[in-house]
């Protein structure tokens, strides 16, 4: 499928992550195109090559999708060099994404650091849209980051906060003039604000070290195994199970995966 | 009669016959090394050969295959599909060990939701004229595996070398209808049969090689973090020979490759090894197999514990290439012994 570059935002101070909102050239693929949060595409520069994004955007904001992509290698500072109405090519959805159906009727308590947060952004966005609000107790989210500079999608942390059906909780790593919010790495917040297990799903993406630790603190908080939703990340090539190189054990992260409960990690060699 | 003979003189005649419907692949001789080639020539087909250093999956999954081709005028991008492939191949003289390979590589390309097309299409594509090892080297174990070096049920056609001339049997109705066209076969004789299951026998008492894999999965799986992958991975250097020349293995690349100075290239898929420390390196520089340990331990473990558990069969079909070509001799057979040593230490524990 093919998909024109609608809009590119720089999303921090550094401005080495974008997001790119892209519109598909065909109808037809917008309409096959059916995802839902937590999800991921394979997107591409012809010429450059591809690479698995988790989808930022929700199935509920119509008419785009949207990808935030940190600058790193080859393809990805190909992407932050995009202009408007530049191609992209878009192969997906990818992978499980979160159980939207099994979470409905619980309080759900969002967990994630740095950029990993898209997907999670996501699975917001979707929750607060009115048709779904219904479907969902209360929201807790807490969003961990490096820096002040480093937090992402400012203008809808900004409508969460001033909302007051979801409690949203910022933290950065170190002490830094005019910050209101936590301070300390996401393991410890999470401790402080010491979500309840009661009728609760926890979902938790970030960084290797930071699912690792946050599990931690949640089994203290005394969430069951099956409580506990992490989306992994891992190096990919084709995203649909065959490439190799994804696996944890007999199963592959890109299409078993990327979600895994901590019942199932558990049941998987803890190579992550 | 049910089986043929194929006289040895007569194999140009079976590749002149062939080679209008069909792309003839068979050993050749390649810089000293034997390889499955695409013949011209039915003079270059080597009959005399163990078997090929590089294994004939290469024929369903080339080293390098190509997966679209595009150009870029500005910002316009035309993406060309490759041509559908219909064509036809016979792979002559396979071995059995690389035959049961094919099972296995289709077992992984046609599962799951998402299937291997291309793969899929070739592997109908192609028949397999296979040949029995008559004289096993060294390093095969095939026997280990549930094999032996006669086995002809993953073929199309089987042939028995009986010095100047081939057995030849149809085993599935694909094979069976090509010998059909062959009509000049002539049918062989009782002590032609006889000859055959003779050497048979022979075959598979020349593998001494055993190696016990009965319960390798059940030892595998709670071992994950036994300190044996600490030994066992201390001489590898890394090359990923074992992986590349496995005719089981199928990890790929996708790379985009441009043509220099022109507004084209392609998009392609080239094989890679899980003993490589870029294989699962993550952008972020977090490597979930760090070291040698770790990859040594996955290449084992798919062959042993993942590929049993998803398929219900060994990922391994002991033909002995990473045996044979691995320059640091780290050898298989040893590593499993080892690992089948582990159980019984635990054993040993118990009944104490």
């Amino acid at each position: 499928m093919l998909t024109t570059v609608k809009d590119i935002i720089s999303e921090n101070k550094v401005n080495d992550i974008k997001t790119l909102e892209l519109v598909f050239k065909n109808e037809e693929d917008y309409k096959s195109f059916q995802y839902i949060p937590g999800q991921f595409a394979e997107i591409s520069l012809i010429g450059k090559g591809e690479c698995p994004i988790g989808i930022a955007s929700s199935p509920t904001e119509v008419g785009s999708i949207m990808f935030t992509i940190k600058k790193m290698g080859t393809v990805t500072s190909g992407f932050h060099n995009c202009e408007v109405g530049d191609t992209v090519g878009l192969r997906g959805p990818c992978g499980n994404g979160w159980p939207i159906e099994e979470m409905k009727g619980k309080n759900i308590v969002v967990i994630g650091g740095g950029f990993a947060f898209s997907t999670l952004r996501s699975l917001i966005i979707y929750i607060l849209d009115d048709k779904h609000r219904k479907d969902y107790k209360n929201i807790t989210v807490v969003y961990g980051n490096r820096d002040s500079g480093e937090v992402l999608y400012q203008p809808d942390l900004e409508d969460w906060k001033k909302r007051d059906d979801i409690n949203v909780i910022l933290t950065i790593d170190r002490e830094e003039e005019g910050w209101t919010d936590k301070v300390g790495f996401v393991a410890p917040v999470v401790k402080e604000v010491a979500p309840s297990p009661e009728n609760a799903i926890a979902v938790v993406c970030g960084p290797p070290i930071m699912i690792k630790t946050t599990i931690a603190v949640l089994e203290e908080l005394k969430f069951k195994d099956e409580q506990i939703l992490n989306s992994l990340e891992m190096r990919m090539k084709c995203g649909i199970g065959k490439c190799g190189r994804c696996n944890i054990g007999n199963k592959f992260v890109c299409v078993d995966g990327p979600v895994f409960s901590l019942a199932e990690l558990k049941e998987m060699p803890s190579e992550y | 009669m049910e089986q043929k003979v194929l006289k040895k003189d007569q194999i140009v005649k079976l590749y002149n016959d062939l080679v209008k419907d069909y792309n003839f692949y068979a050993p050749i001789k390649e810089k000293r090394n034997i390889i499955f080639g695409k013949i011209t020539n039915p003079e270059d087909i080597v009959l005399n050969y163990y078997n090929s250093k590089v294994p004939p999956k290469e024929i369903l999954f080339p080293q390098t295959d190509i997966l679209f081709e595009y150009k870029i005028n500005g910002k316009e991008i035309e993406i060309e599909e490759p041509k559908k492939l219909d064509e036809k191949n016979i792979i002559f003289g396979i071995r059995p060990c690389d035959a049961h390979s094919f099972i296995l590589l289709m077992n992984f390309f046609s599962q799951g939701e998402f299937k291997d097309e291309i793969i899929m299409n070739r592997r109908e594509n192609t028949t397999l004229i296979g040949i029995g090892c008559n004289t096993p080297k060294s390093t095969c174990f095939c026997t280990s595996i549930e094999g032996n070096p006669f086995q002809k049920e993953d073929m199309d056609i089987f042939l028995v070398d009986l010095q100047d001339k081939y057995l030849v049997e149809g085993i599935s109705d694909k094979g069976k209808k090509l010998i059909k066209r062959l009509s000049w076969l002539t049918d062989a004789t009782n002590a032609d049969i006889e000859m055959a299951q003779e050497l048979g026998k022979k075959a598979e008492e020349a593998i001494v090689t055993k190696i016990d894999l009965k319960n390798i999965d059940k030892i595998l799986d709670p071992n994950f973090d036994h300190q044996i992958w600490k030994e066992v991975s201390e001489i590898c250097i890394g090359c990923g020979t074992c992986s590349f020349l496995c005719p089981t293995c199928t990890c790929f690349d996708v790379i985009d490759e441009n043509v220099p100075n022109e507004n084209r290239g392609r998009r392609v898929r080239i094989w890679d090894t899980c003993q490589s420390c870029l294989y699962t390196l993550h952008t972020s520089g977090h490597n979930p197999r760090n070291s040698c340990i770790e990859r040594v331990r996955n290449r084992i473990l798919h062959k042993f514990c993942y590929y049993p558990e998803n398929y219900g069969m060994l990922g391994c079909v002991g033909c002995g290439r990473c045996v044979q070509l691995c320059p640091a001799n780290n050898d298989l057979r040893a590593i499993i012994e080892k690992i089948n040593k582990i159980e019984q230490k635990k054993e040993e524990k118990v009944t104490v």
